[in-house]
């Protein structure tokens, strides 16, 4: 019996972050969706804010971290995996259909139109995302400024991207109180 | 298998780097145009992981799996994109509450994001420059202010990226 009911708890995690997956498109925008799902069925409402914090916080994908942290307080380890999987699943199988096809039009005078109309709002989007990223340091402190300068400094000389944004965060743990 | 060692570390990388999906794109960017995949392919790539519902680092990662290796390439790019974020929560977890009160993993994120911005800024305005080029046309102008105008108003990004691909076709 108890087995039974566990089962189902993975069953459901997996459930609904398919569910998001294919509703929502990226992780920012599945935070909503989520807490509507999950707060009061599977998690308490400290623990959903606990998980958005701590997946903000840490480096790599926001969607997979928040997946895999409600996944855990819900089901623990079986309930991660199961998490994980449900939010996999949906971008793969859509992924690669799509890349299949495309590569298949790819001299297509269309396609190369729609991409070429695609590159300035690309460009927009991407300033635009840059900016609230920016703004997301919740006062402008002079520490950020000091270090958005001197990423823009390693930038303009040539200096490797990945080494520019080590040392960004380096400055970050030295400087910001 | 040379090239798909790289492609893992590749994302191993961004996704240490980086918090989210529009976040990678500067970095990406930097790391594969001229050497792994085209201009062309790696604006469509963005484009189709945006428009596309579901996790878009993920999506942009196997795109450029795909197009690096084929099938193989991009399920290697997923698992490097998956196991920072695995083994970072899983470290969490465990040590969740020593780690809230020393916060410099939170302090170094921050000193990320203002350099993440930058590079994404600089990026962007390579992209618009080389849609056509480095000539600014007149179609290329109106899409930019009309995507600006739509973001500023609260339109969801997927949306204003597939309508912006639609003018392309219709314009060109």
């Amino acid at each position: 019996m108890k087995k039974n009911t566990k089962m189902h708890l993975w069953l459901k995690l997996f459930w609904m972050f398919l569910k998001i997956n294919l509703l929502s498109t990226s992780g920012p925008s599945s935070i909503g969706l989520l807490f509507k799902e999950s707060v009061g069925t599977i998690m308490t409402e400290t623990q959903f804010v606990e998980a958005v914090g701590f997946s903000n916080l840490l480096p790599g994908s926001e969607a997979l971290k928040l997946a895999m942290f409600v996944g855990f307080s819900a089901g623990g380890l079986p309930g991660t995996v199961a998490a994980l999987l449900g939010s996999i699943l949906p971008p793969t199988v859509m992924m690669l259909s799509v890349v299949s096809i495309l590569h298949r039009f790819e001299s297509e005078i269309w396609l190369q139109n729609f991409v070429s109309g695609l590159s300035p709002a690309v460009a927009v989007v991407m300033a635009f995302v840059a900016w609230k990223l920016f703004r997301s340091e919740k006062n402008l402190s002079w520490q950020v400024i000091l270090i958005a300068i001197a990423s823009l400094l390693g930038f303009l000389f040539s200096v490797p991207s990945p080494i520019v944004l080590v040392g960004a965060g380096l400055l970050g743990v030295i400087l910001i109180r | 298998m040379q090239q798909l060692l790289e492609l893992f570390w590749l994302f191993i990388k961004v996704n240490l780097l980086t918090t989210s999906g529009p976040a990678s794109v500067g970095l990406l960017y930097k790391e594969t145009v001229g050497t792994l995949m085209t201009y062309a392919q790696f604006v469509q790539a963005v484009s189709f992981s945006s428009i596309l519902p579901g996790s878009d680092a993920l999506q942009l990662a196997m795109f450029i799996g795909y197009t690096v290796r084929g099938i193989s390439g991009a399920l290697v790019a997923l698992l490097g994109s998956i196991l920072p974020p695995t083994v970072l929560i899983f470290g969490v977890v465990s040590i969740l509450h020593r780690l809230r009160r020393e916060a410099w993993v939170g302090r170094f994120v921050s000193g990320l994001m203002p350099a993440v911005s930058i590079l994404m800024v600089l990026v962007a305005w390579k992209i618009f420059q080389n849609g056509n080029g480095g000539l600014v046309s007149l179609e290329t102008f109106l899409i930019a202010a009309g995507s600006l105008v739509a973001l500023l108003l609260d339109a969801p990004a997927p949306l204003v990226l597939l309508v912006a691909g639609l003018v392309g076709v219709f314009l060109g």
